[in-house]
């Protein structure tokens, strides 16, 4: 059922979610932030040991968690992934929540739901060029295989994912 | 620390930040940066929001929490870049929107075909276009608390 929901700096995958959330205070898209690496063996792979304890980790080794992370997810998934690029104050993003929360619960086995807040992960949105919110986009192993924008009731949404996973295995 | 608070919540340039005190506990460290638009402009957005589904013949959506939600979306564009930039897009360069208008609300594909895609303005057509054309503030507040 579950994936991953990134929410500690020493992070564990967190089976009780079926939803996938990618918490802004472990990745940024353009901030030098002292990002927690997704896994704990990476983190001690990827420190630099030669840094003074005081020193902040550099920006370049953020930016790159942050794509690493997003790639790394939609990689390490089982399942096709459906991405959910939202933003707080947009309502029908908002409205999409029940609904994904039932859809993603319904096709537990079939697909794996991730939401990615634009305002915080600017890069992410950028490369996918999102303009209208909400959009969604139906990722299978790691490449975009369907997208769509808008808000929609829980049986069409459902409809069209099983046809875009349908189409040639 | 401290820094780390700052720079999280600094995505655009918005001066009325909330930030949650950091409070670092050995393994979890949750920081949420949530911006509230302050409630002049909430008020100011309600009203023309009421005023241009009047004018227009929309109504707005069967679930008021929608319209809530984008009140408070083109409130808090007003506060933090100076217009009601459209709160259902994702843009490269908010600034550079805002100077072109082309999304200010009400945006062009409102003003021409009254296609609004945050659900905010519906024509009685529309499958979630409900009857009204009014909404409080107690509704708005209410129906965005749990944000």
């Amino acid at each position: 059922m579950a994936a991953y929901s990134i929410t500690s700096p020493s992070p564990s995958c967190n089976l009780g979610r079926s939803i996938a959330l990618l918490d802004s205070t472990k990745l940024s898209a353009s901030r030098s932030l002292r990002c927690a690496p997704l896994r704990r063996s990476t983190a001690r792979i990827r420190r630099l040991s030669a840094l003074p304890q005081r020193q902040v980790v550099p920006r370049v080794e953020a930016r790159k968690q942050t794509f690493s992370s997003f790639d790394e997810l939609l990689e390490k998934s089982d399942k096709p992934v459906l991405v959910d690029f939202y933003a707080t104050w947009c309502g029908p993003c908002q409205f999409m929540v029940p609904v994904l929360e039932e859809v993603s619960e319904k096709l537990k086995d079939k697909i794996q739901v991730v939401k990615i807040d634009t305002e915080k992960y600017v890069s992410i949105a950028n490369r996918y060029r999102i303009e209208a919110l909400p959009t969604f986009i139906i990722f299978r192993d790691g490449k975009p295989c369907d997208r769509f924008e808008g808000a929609l009731p829980a049986n069409q949404l459902i409809q069209r994912i099983e046809s875009a996973l349908k189409v040639t295995q | 620390m401290s820094s780390q608070t700052l720079l999280l919540g600094a995505a655009f340039p918005s001066p009325a930040l909330a930030l949650a005190p950091s409070r670092s506990r050995s393994r979890r460290l949750r920081i949420r940066a949530q911006v509230e638009p302050s409630d002049k402009s909430v008020e100011i957005m309600r009203k023309f929001s009421e005023q241009y589904a009047r004018k227009s013949g929309t109504y707005f959506c069967m679930d008021k929490g929608v319209t809530a939600v984008v009140i408070k979306g083109l409130a808090e564009h007003k506060d933090s870049i100076g217009a009601p930039l459209c709160p259902c897009r994702h843009y490269d360069d908010k600034a550079a929107e805002v100077g072109q208008g082309f999304w200010n609300c009400p945006c062009v594909p409102m003003r021409e075909r009254k296609e609004c895609h945050c659900m905010l303005f519906l024509t009685p057509e529309n499958d979630f276009a409900g009857k009204e054309q009014a909404i409080t503030l107690e509704e708005i507040k209410e129906a965005t608390s749990k944000l």
